[in-house]
């Protein structure tokens, strides 16, 4: 399948309603794919399903029936964070000419005791919720063995936020956009879940992203995309250092492609936490196990690198509404492609992946994207 | 202690309790960690509603197996250190369990927590639940039936015979005990593990008296170890329902009257003295909260239980932990509950705030009440007729209740209806003109037509004759129709 447009909001601290900020990205994804909305064969649509947010609106997918005029097949896929790839992965199997897939969040829309709840959900009940076990201190604690083992250090994690804060600062979609954020702020960031610092966390955000899936041939294919899952909570699996959902899903992604993680030029990656980011180079094969902090000093995948990583500032900076973030990235790729990017550009981008994660390594899917000759 | 479902063939681990191997569908063990030790921290710095205490500690803990737990704790620890929960040191003091899955595993440890509830294998047990009214486990109202099945399990490990047990209760007064056991889940466990359930309100009960205050409790309350299972809820009058309210059901409806009617403030300290050897492990696994006892209190997952050789102990350290007020019954004079010893969990680190119940509020948006510690045929009346009359809008009443009742609580309230005896011979003593009132002893009907008139209708209406003979007319249908 092929990427024939993609749009989406600025992510920020909006409060237009859900189906609005998906009717602004979607309107921008048929402009640039030159399709009306009568084009669209079906839809699939990720947002969690929020109690704090105020919408009541449970059934969102008949909801965007209402609000894009469309009797047509509309699917909702929930993944949490990994919302967004676990939809683009869904439409990608169904067999319609053209398929809408878009991914909305408004979760600046409490105060952060309850976003914190809200997105605590994700996490294991019993053995986690009730132990206090937010996604800072979940990550925090994978974080903290993933140290302990492979020596990597707290200014290895700053370096990533530093990187992905540079790339938001020339995203104009991003939060970030335009904000300077030194070295030093991140630094001594407040501690949220010891050894993270608030720097560490992405930021979230309300937004909405939109891509229209196609079986027409244009400038941008999807050559390998795969979902893979894994055990709830990171203390149940046998090594919290690494995810398995992300090897599984990299190697079956690669597979289908025919390439190997070398030929990558970019990649978005799933940054929620910035230790995230450096396990993840290892997990989808861009350095071997214990080698991501390598990748972060010798500046592999900052923006002027041999490998950029997160170019649009990630969710770390660009900012992460929980089910449009999967759906975000391939947004970015597309425009890294068609050379769209401005100040961002990165140079002659062949092939980009994008990974995107729901809970702590709990379900993951990768996304290989090739550019198109003409 | 860390548990896992291990398959006894392919060695399988699960965190959940599953009966078979999907794989091998071979049969699951537990296997039970115990050497543990701290190989992660994180000190946490951000609230959430559930843990708005910060910072507080999450530890990684891993036992002899490789397997794993977080475990939330305000104390300091460092990598490499031993994790041991201690075991209770004085006499009152409280357990606290976290359920993971494992309502038996938790029960079992909060007895041990306390060194044992220290049974004769031949001596003979109480079992009190609360079972208040007809209502289905989900409601949260009644003691979960799974609760009562894992405490009954617990006991016959411990060496209990069967026949030595003995599941006792009596509802709300004005409830069907019968049907309340049948409903609840309670009788079907009973009859499962092969344990008879008693009807206290049957008796027989033996005077028993406590600082001039005469109890009639029920004899086998006497005879045998009582092990008390309330579930804890949020009572709109008396604040919580738990450890020791659900020991005034082990006295006659005459006591219960009068326990309320001379002040439950003092009657129900005095009870929880005479009953000689109690022992309480509470169901706060889904406990209630906002506007309990009874339907309109709202289930809250607490996933907790607690014990103790001190009800009021008990009572004080769930209002900690939830962070209700402690009701004043709970406590007498010498009574400090920051110096409850509590094992198992500490108290800060399980704080939160579930819902309190508003003590005005009935189900009907249009009737207040004014609860002078109306007893639980009054409180179970209220309920009754006001929960009848929802969807119905009219002017506001004020239901009069019980007879603690003082002019300071009356002041600037009109329309005052009394409820109940007591509160029609109090208004009386206190010189009060209520609009009307609606005595106990009037069939419920006309009890419910009366109280439907002052709602709809502005002044003081009556009971007609009129009104009588539709009610007879109704009464004859209803027979006629079964």
């Amino acid at each position: 399948m092929y990427i024939k447009g993609v749009g989406m909001t600025k992510f920020g601290a909006q409060t237009y309603t859900s189906q609005e900020l998906v009717y602004e990205a979607t309107l921008e994804a048929l402009n640039d794919a030159d399709f009306n909305i009568g084009d669209i064969d079906a839809v699939v649509v990720s947002a969690i399903d929020t109690e704090s947010n105020g919408e009541r609106q449970r059934l969102f997918s008949n909801v965007l029936s209402s609000i894009l005029r469309k009797k047509v097949p509309i699917l909702t896929v929930t993944a949490v964070c990994g919302g967004g790839g676990a939809a683009l992965w869904t439409a990608n199997k169904l067999d319609y000419n053209n398929v809408l897939v878009a991914g909305v969040e408004r979760l600046l829309t409490n105060n952060s005791m309850r976003i914190t709840d809200e997105i605590m959900m994700a996490a294991e009940r019993i053995y986690e919720q009730t132990e206090g076990m937010n996604f800072p201190a979940e990550n925090a604690l994978v974080a903290q063995q993933y140290m302990l083992k492979y020596g990597a250090t707290p200014d290895d994690l700053a370096l990533v936020a530093y990187k992905n804060h540079q790339n938001a600062f020339l995203n104009p979609k991003a939060r970030f956009y335009k904000k300077k954020v030194s070295l030093e702020e991140i630094k001594k960031s407040p501690v949220v879940a010891s050894p993270l610092r608030l720097f560490d966390c992405s930021i979230p955000a309300n937004g909405a992203s939109a891509l229209i899936l196609s079986k027409d041939k244009t400038d941008v294919e999807i050559v390998g995309s795969a979902e893979e899952s894994d055990y709830l909570a990171p203390f149940e699996r046998d090594d919290m250092t690494s995810w398995d959902a992300t090897k599984l899903a990299a190697e079956e992604a690669y597979k289908q492609t025919g390439i190997s993680p070398s030929d990558i030029d970019i990649a978005e990656m799933h940054d929620a936490f910035t230790s995230v980011e450096l396990i993840s180079y290892e997990d989808l094969g861009f350095c071997k196990k214990g080698d991501g902090k390598e990748m972060i000093r010798k500046g592999i995948t900052n923006i002027d690198g041999k490998m950029p990583v997160n170019t649009s500032g990630g969710l770390k900076a660009k900012g992460h509404p929980i089910s449009a973030t999967g759906v975000s990235q391939i947004y970015e790729i597309v425009k890294q492609m068609r050379n769209e990017c401005g100040e961002r550009q990165v140079s002659d981008v062949k092939y980009a992946l994008a990974q995107n994660i729901g809970g702590a390594g709990s379900t993951v899917t990768v996304h290989v994207l090739r550019k198109v000759s003409s | 202690m860390i548990v896992r479902w291990i398959c006894e063939k392919c060695s399988k681990k699960w965190i959940y309790p599953v009966e078979k191997c999907v794989y091998c569908k071979g049969d699951i063990t537990k296997q039970k960690g115990t050497n543990i030790k701290v190989i992660g921290i994180t000190k946490v710095t951000i609230p959430s509603p559930m843990h708005p205490i910060i910072p507080y500690n999450i530890l990684l803990l891993e036992d002899e197996f490789g397997n794993k737990i977080p475990k939330k704790t305000m104390k300091d620890y460092k990598i490499g250190d031993t994790y041991k929960e201690q075991k209770a040191k004085t006499k009152d003091a409280v357990a606290v369990v976290k359920v993971k899955y494992d309502i038996y595993e938790a029960i079992k440890e909060s007895i041990e927590l306390l060194n044992d509830i220290k049974l004769n294998p031949d001596g003979k047990i109480l079992v009190k639940p609360s079972i208040i009214t007809p209502a289905y486990p989900y409601q949260a109202i009644n003691t979960n039936p799974d609760f009562l099945n894992a405490l009954l399990n617990v006991l016959f490990e411990l060496g209990i015979k069967k026949e030595n047990v003995i599941v006792a209760e009596q509802p709300l007064i004005g409830s069907d005990a019968a049907d309340a056991a049948s409903k609840s889940g309670i009788l079907e466990i009973c009859k499962k593990n092969g344990v008879d359930f008693v009807d206290i309100s049957k008796g027989p009960f033996e005077d028993v008296e406590s600082d001039g205050y005469t109890f009639k409790i029920f004899k086998e309350a006497l005879d045998r170890k009582v092990i008390n299972i309330p579930i804890m809820k949020t009572n709109f009058q008396l604040g919580i329902s738990g450890a020791i309210e659900n020991l005034s059901r082990l006295v006659d409806e005459k006591t219960q009257r009068a326990m309320y009617f001379d002040d439950i403030e003092i009657t129900f300290q005095k009870l929880a003295k005479v009953i000689p050897d109690v022992f309480t492990i509470a169901d706060a696994t889904n406990g209630m909260q906002g506007q309990g006892p009874l339907v309109l209190g709202e289930p809250a997952f607490l996933n907790l239980v607690f014990a103790s050789r001190n009800a009021a102990a008990l009572d004080a350290i769930f209002c900690e932990a939830t962070m209700l007020q402690i009701p004043s019954y709970v406590q007498d004079n010498n009574f400090d509950s920051k110096k409850i010893e509590v094992v198992g969990n500490e108290l800060d680190a399980l704080k939160y705030p579930i819902k309190s119940a508003v003590p005005d509020d009935t189900p009907h948006p249009d009737i207040k009440v004014i609860d002078g510690k109306a007893c639980p045929a009054c409180l179970n009346l209220m309920y009754n007729l006001t929960s009848r009359l929802v969807g119905l809008r009219g002017e506001q009443l004020n239901l009069i209740i019980g007879s603690m009742l003082a002019k300071e609580m009356l002041d600037g309230k009109e329309r005052l209806v009394a409820l109940g005896d007591c509160a029609i011979k109090k208004l009386e003593d206190l010189d009060i003109k209520a609009i009307t009132k609606i005595e106990e002893n009037v069939d419920e009907i006309e009890q419910l037509m009366l109280l439907k008139k002052l709602l709809t209708t502005e002044g003081t209406p009556k009971i007609t004759p009129v009104d009588k003979v539709k009610l007879k007319m109704k009464n004859l249908l209803s027979k006629v129709t079964g």
